[in-house]
């Protein structure tokens, strides 16, 4: 399937990627449609192990999108990780970021096509599967399966977020003042109701003087 | 009890998600006398939604998805919107999309659950797709890349909060402490993949929190 040439040239026109913008290896092109239900079906495959609300993939998204796929640096990919915490809505919307980043050096077209069929694919099974759970329910909630679901995957999932939060941690690569932030973002978001919003606006102001940087 | 519960199963679900309320999933316990006579259209439930995803670009989308689905329009109560909580909390997938998908299934089957996904989404995935444009734009102008510095700190913060979170209430459960010390090595220290992990820890993880009867080793949830 080719997309529309105006689209085309438009990409290459306006938005073509400086040379410091491409990945730090090969990349896999997303200029066929075989590539972009390959990386669909990457997707697909992870949508039913979203534990403990979906936060439980962030690491696999890095490798994949990172060290498999070379869509992105590990510092674009922290930056998207920011960028969809900081929008409105669910987080997990990443996935659509990160499809993006695979289309976009073929131009904003296939970014686009891309980022909206990563985003179907990680939520489709998981959306088809609640349905069957919410129409099931009275015959699932006294079910002995649901019960040992529910207290066998939860500890795993603890195990899980912690290696995630270590591992984002880790993406970030910031300095010292920004690993200071790091650590007083996490107790704070622990012990207060503040909008995390308002941590994210004043670490960006201290990154934009330079204290944070990386 | 067993044909008593299977009894409220939709038989034509597999087919034909007929539109009409579903018998409420708490129903066992009486509670599906209150649903309400006047279920959503699929038009309504796509505002509905995209009402609460407009609402929440503050922040909170499951206060705000409370306060309209059973305050401000009545369409399920506050008992039948908590077991969707704990449904969406428990299967695969966003929390918070898994509940858009239970307010639509609860009304409108397969069908509703599209359309409420649909109206939850539009407006958050619009907007960031607009952000990721500007983003890969613009993201080398080294004033752009210092701001994210700093918001990346922030974000990483967040992301180091998630385990403690939930570790609490873990707490009197030295085997969920072990697995998740397990989890953690092996991921951190073994580059384990998440699949393979899930796929053998769960089902052994599973076979040990089995309900026994009478055996109450568990504390309360």
């Amino acid at each position: 399937m080719a997309l529309p040439p105006f689209l085309v040239s438009l990409g290459a026109a306006a938005f073509a990627a400086p040379a410091s913008q491409l990945a730090h290896c090969e990349p896999m092109r997303l200029n066929d449609l075989g590539h972009l239900l390959q990386v669909m079906g990457t997707f697909l495959g992870l949508s039913l192990f979203s534990l403990g609300g979906g936060n439980t993939l962030l690491s696999e998204y890095h490798k994949i999108s990172v060290d498999q796929f070379c869509w992105l640096t590990s510092t674009q990919f922290a930056d998207l990780y920011a960028l969809a915490e900081a929008a409105p809505g669910p987080s997990s919307m990443l996935v659509g970021l990160l499809g993006m980043g695979a289309g976009w050096p073929e131009g904003p077209g296939w970014a686009l096509l891309s980022a909206y069929g990563a985003e179907l694919a990680i939520l489709l099974p998981s959306t088809l599967l609640m349905v069957v759970a919410c129409l099931r329910w009275n015959r699932l909630r006294d079910s002995p399966w649901r019960i040992a679901f529910e207290r066998g995957l939860g500890p795993i999932t603890l195990g899980i977020l912690f290696a995630v939060g270590l591992k984002i941690l880790h993406t970030a690569d910031t300095n010292t003042p920004g690993l200071i932030v790091s650590l007083l973002v996490c107790v704070l978001m622990l012990r207060t109701r503040i909008s995390p919003l308002w941590f994210m606006a004043v670490a960006g102001v201290l990154g934009g003087l330079g204290v944070i940087n990386r | 009890m067993r044909l008593a519960s299977c009894r409220l199963i939709p038989i034509s679900f597999m087919t034909d998600p007929a539109p009409g309320p579903l018998p409420s999933p708490p129903s066992a316990s009486g509670v599906s006398a209150s649903t309400p006579s006047n279920p959503p259209t699929l038009r309504q439930l796509f505002v509905g939604m995209l009402q609460v995803a407009l609402s929440a670009f503050g922040g909170g989308l499951s206060a705000w998805s409370q306060r309209i689905v059973v305050e401000e329009r009545r369409w399920m109560n506050n008992e039948e919107f908590l077991t969707g909580l704990t449904v969406a909390r428990l299967f695969p997938g966003p929390n918070q999309i898994n509940m858009a998908v239970y307010v639509g299934t609860f009304f409108h089957g397969l069908r509703g659950a599209l359309v409420a996904l649909a109206g939850m989404l539009l407006l958050p995935f619009t907007l960031l797709m607009l952000l990721g444009l500007a983003y890969f734009s613009f993201h080398t102008l080294p004033a752009i890349d210092r701001v994210l510095a700093g918001v990346v700190a922030a974000a990483a913060g967040m992301a180091l909060s998630m385990g403690f979170k939930i570790l609490g209430q873990y707490r009197r459960d030295p085997v969920a402490l072990l697995l998740a010390a397990a989890t953690l090595v092996a991921m951190e220290g073994f580059h384990v993949r998440l699949v393979p992990l899930v796929l053998v820890a769960g089902p052994l993880a599973m076979a040990w929190y089995w309900p026994r009867a009478g055996a109450s080793r568990l504390p309360k949830p």
